[in-house]
């Protein structure tokens, strides 16, 4: 490693000079090594055809879910540039260090350009796309024949295109009468979708980008936003310099590179969270800062099932295997919210937290001032956790109680790590609950509804969901599920407590991997399908603020590689389900859309226009009239909502066009450090790479920044376990042990007591260590806290 | 490592720095064996392709990055000079964005290439070494790159670091884009569009 950013703070001349002179050897060195391949490139130069003449064309980002607009410079059928667009109101031009390297994603030697069948003696066939669509389709008729479609699953991702999404919801639900459809986003996002759904029974957040420039406080949730979202908190950084006043404040359990920015850290204990909002709320009733006018108008009280013997964590005893916990919501009242709280005293909480009282009531200063917009974000700290959605829903009480909501600057905001968690796996609903625009396969009228867009007799779509990723995993492993198709994602890096899903030979299941490169999932398939990526192939992504945005077509992809949609159409046409995609073979991305759209359409989810979105760098739904909505529920801005002034919660039909607070206690994680595990292991992401590196560790410059995975130590526990920086360690779990190198005072500084490590490593799987607790409601795995211990090795 | 380990490794990278420091040298008055040549081809070393930004060359410091790539840029005793931020000038949202959001680290200093992950076969556009279009011989050549992020001419058309072929030839005019226009457009104009 030895990469840190920890240097961005001053230090002293003298100190600054030692150093210099240390590494003065060094540099001269590299220089050299700049000047040889300077000289490559000067050979090579010779040969470069200039003038260069570009295209441009626009395009979102491939990686993560803030959706910057860039411009794609093509030339001779390859991409060869990027820039930020500065037409693009997500981004106004700037980009991070991913974005920058965008187009060599593309060209990753390896790339997977054939299918390939495993043989029995673990060699690969290559094999044309007709003989590997024709197994495909086999596979999953002679199982369902066989099996029932409780034997067959799809496993998607918040990486595919809207396109692909649709594909594989009307395939699996409308054609295969199988629920069992899950996206990665139950990794991610699951949390979020939970917390939205049951608090406004509509999916994803009231505001949008703009509420960076509007807002006063930015109080961030466990939320690393200088990594994670970096040009989002650029914004912020920009608005905080602009206007001054603007304050940040970061929420967390270790010190990363945002906590730098931060006018005011504070770390609390993992998973007392839940503690801290209860001990923000408690002090916002207690001195009268509850906006009483609004709460009357536009919130009801809820309360569901508090008792920890029932709810479990989803990993223990006859959860590990089926986790099927629901929850039974009845009416709550402000009295019993206040009587709620009175266990949340600020020195209660303190002793939960960790967190001091006057930090506490400084908390509750900032949510409880009227005269300042409070905008909170969260992202993987809230989500990824034993009681995600409770984590979800109390953030949002937050804003409930003090009538900061649904306003320019002041709105709970829920960050997304995927291009197209919302746009895909939200949206088009690729859960194994949902349909299209917030419909669900256990209503009747829903299911009715999808039926009638798709002209299926009633009755086809099974009304039991089916299995969520953790038990669809799980239910693959026991034999259960036999054809398992995976698109666009890596999981047998990213699946906590990994090690109990490895695969034996003959094991009578049937894998299939579409990827564009070689992972340790498509290392565990049995066919293995070579997909295009990004530009090879039209797309639609959407992106954290609900906006939806589409790109053509730009290069070719390589070898046979074909767009993950027209994978599923082949199978579907092959199975004998053509009908459900009249299109014709090719001009089926602008009908599948229209097709799509009828679902929002009227029912506040209304996407623009497929020509619209063609030509605009996105459109932040819903789209009424060609116009779209910065700030949904909120009056002079949503259309559906025919108030004067104020916010109108229209979605909630079910609470009488209310907004629903809900009260959710403080619950301990299932895992904590004891005598034999005494450290807390957190895992998570990087600057440079993307999730499980497939794509970015084939980028030079983003490989060469961070290698390999390392675990960073707080500096008094190394001294006390005589560990130094560099020094390799083992870290070992209940579940597996991964030996890594320190990182001591790096870009991250975890407290006493507990270690961070960043899961994009595929050869250092830190998942081996991690635990399948899950969020009771979402079940959307806790991959923040489990208990680990140490040992020096060598 | 052990010190006779360090002794060796140390005077390993002094002979491999003497035996390519005797390439082409840019003189510097009051530093006789002045500055490696700064070239177009080595600003391509350190980036993906023209108008990526570039990796960092050098190891952390244990400063803020803009004690050295002020607006000025800075001679620092034993390194060599650190050029001024092109960024100095820029407004918006590139104005204070972290330096690491978008430069990473190169190849740890003195340390072998780290070995890529997997070969990669992208060919990134190749700056444009003509100049940028003239009207005619001697008319100002326009700017040809986008000028945001890049509002600081001098930091990188000036100075040590500024490579010979983009160096101007009239350091002391300061309003560069009097004459040098930035191009909103490829096209052409046409009445009535």
């Amino acid at each position: 490693m030895g990469k840190e950013t920890s240097a961005e703070r001053g230090i002293d001349r003298r100190t600054f000079f030692e150093l210099a002179g240390l590494t003065g050897t060094a540099l001269v060195a590299f220089s050299c090594r700049d000047q040889e391949r300077a000289a490559e490139i000067e050979k090579g130069a010779a040969k470069s055809t200039l003038p260069v003449d570009l295209s441009w064309k626009k395009a979102p980002c491939r990686f993560c879910g803030t959706g910057c607009g860039v411009e794609v410079g093509l030339k001779d059928g390859r991409a060869v540039a990027v820039r930020g667009d500065q037409a693009a109101s997500v981004n106004k031009g700037l980009l991070c260090v991913k974005g920058y390297h965008l187009p060599a994603l593309l060209y990753g030697e390896d790339r997977l350009t054939h299918p390939l069948l495993r043989n029995p003696d673990g060699s690969y066939r290559q094999l044309g796309w007709d003989e590997a669509l024709e197994l495909v389709a086999s596979k999953y008729k002679e199982t369902l024949a066989q099996h029932g479609p409780g034997a067959v699953g799809l496993y998607g991702s918040g990486q595919w295109t809207v396109f692909d999404g649709y594909a594989a919801l009307k395939w699996f639900k409308g054609g295969l009468r199988s629920n069992n459809l899950e996206p990665n986003a139950r990794l991610c996002m699951a949390s979020a979708v939970a917390g939205f759904m049951t608090q406004f029974q509509s999916d994803e957040p009231m505001g949008c980008y703009e509420d960076f420039e509007a807002g006063d406080d930015f109080v961030l949730w466990g939320n690393n936003m200088a990594e994670m979202h970096p040009v989002l908190f650029s914004r912020i950084l920009e608005t905080r310099r602009a206007k001054p006043g603007t304050r940040l404040i970061d929420l967390s359990t270790r010190r990363t590179p945002t906590s730098d920015y931060a006018d005011l850290y504070v770390e609390f204990r993992p998973g007392s969270d839940l503690a801290l909002a209860n001990g923000i709320l408690h002090l916002l009733v207690a001195n009268g800062k509850v906006d009483r006018a609004f709460v009357a108008e536009n919130v009801i009280f809820k309360r569901g099932i508090e008792d920890l013997a029932k709810i479990g964590y989803g990993c223990f005893g006859a959860d590990a295997e089926h986790y099927t916990f629901k929850d039974e919501p009845r009416d709550s009242s402000f009295d019993e919210l206040v009587a709620f709280l009175a266990d949340y005293t600020p020195a209660a909480v303190s002793q939960t937290t960790g967190v001091p009282v006057a930090t506490i009531e400084a908390l509750a200063e900032i949510y409880g001032n009227p005269d300042r917009g409070t905008v909170s974000l969260w992202c993987m700290g809230v989500n990824q956790h034993h009681r995600g959605t409770w984590m979800n829903n109390l953030i949002t009480d937050l804003h409930l109680l003090t009538g900061k909501i649904g306003r320019p600057g002041a709105n709970p905001f829920s960050l997304t790590g995927q291009p197209s968690a919302c746009g895909t796996a939200r949206e088009v609903g690729t859960l194994c609950d949902r349909l299209p625009a917030d419909l669900s396969v256990t209503n009747p009228e829903h299911r009715a509804e999808a039926e009638r867009i798709w002209s299926l007799p009633a009755g086809t779509i099974p009304d039991k969901p089916g299995y969520h990723t953790m038990d669809l995993f799980r239910a693959f492993q026991r034999g259960d599920v036999k054809v398992l198709w995976i698109q666009t994602t890596n999981p047998m890096v990213t699946l906590p407590n990994l090690l109990r899903y490895e695969r034996k030979p003959g094991d009578g299941r049937f894998l299939i991997v579409s990827d564009i490169y070689p992972t340790p999932t498509t290392a565990a398939a049995d066919l293995i399908l070579p997909s295009a990526a990004w530009i090879e192939r039209e797309g639609m992504f959407g992106n954290s603020e609900r906006r939806t945005q589409h790109w053509e077509k730009m290069v070719e992809p390589p070898g046979e590689a074909r767009e993950d949609a027209w994978q599923i159409l082949e199978v579907a046409r092959r199975m004998g389900l053509g009908h459900l995609f009249p299109w014709p073979a090719d001009a089926w991305h602008e009908p599948m859309f229209e097709e799509y759209r009828q679902f929002g359409l009227g029912h506040g989810k209304d996407l623009a226009s497929y020509a619209e979105l063609k030509a605009a760098r996105g459109k932040v739904w819903p789209v009424v009239d060609g116009k779209e909505t910065l700030y949904r529920y909120a009056a002079g801005y949503d259309p559906y909502v025919k108030k004067a002034r104020g916010v109108h919660f229209y979605k909630a039909k079910g609470y009488g066009e209310k907004a629903a607070f809900f009260l959710r206690p403080y619950h301990p994680p299932a895992e904590v450090p004891d005598a034999d595990y005494p450290f807390w292991l957190c895992t998570g992401r990087v600057l440079e790479h993307w999730h499980t590196g497939s794509m970015t560790r084939r980028i030079r410059q983003l490989h060469q920044a961070v290698p390999a995975s390392y675990v960073e130590l707080n500096r008094a526990d190394a001294a006390r376990l005589g560990i130094r920086k560099g020094d390799k360690v083992k870290v070992a779990s209940r579940r597996g042990e991964l030996v890594l190198a320190v990182e001591i005072d790096g870009r991250g500084k975890p407290p006493a007591g507990s270690v961070f490590i960043p899961f994009f490593d595929e050869s250092l799987l830190v998942n081996h260590l991690t635990l399948d607790a899950m969020c009771n409601l979402s079940k959307e795995p806790d991959y923040k806290k489990c208990a680990v211990r140490l040992e020096r090795v060598g | 490592m052990n010190g006779r380990l360090l002794r060796v490794a140390a005077f390993g990278l002094v002979a491999l720095a003497l035996a390519c420091g005797r390439g082409e040298r840019v003189p510097v008055p009051g530093k006789p064996e002045g500055y490696a040549k700064s070239s177009a081809a080595v600003r391509a070393a350190r980036r993906l392709y023209d108008g990526a930004p570039p990796v960092i060359p050098h190891r952390a410091l244990g400063a803020a990055c803009t004690e050295c790539h002020n607006e000025r840029g800075l001679e620092v005793p034993e390194l060599g000079y650190a050029p001024p931020s092109p960024h100095a000038l820029t407004r918006g949202l590139g104005a204070i964005a972290r330096c690491q959001q978008c430069h990473v680290y190169g190849d740890a200093p003195g340390a072998p290439a780290a070995k890529p992950f997997r070969a990669n076969t992208f060919v990134g556009l190749p700056q444009d070494l003509r100049h940028g279009q003239r009207l005619y011989p001697g008319a100002p050549p326009v700017i040809p790159h986008p000028v945001f992020l890049r509002e600081s001419c001098a930091a990188c058309h000036t100075g040590p670091a500024a490579r010979e072929e983009i160096r101007t030839s009239h350091p002391e005019r300061q309003r560069c884009r009097q004459c040098h226009l930035e191009q909103q457009t490829t096209g052409e104009f046409h009445r009535g569009s």
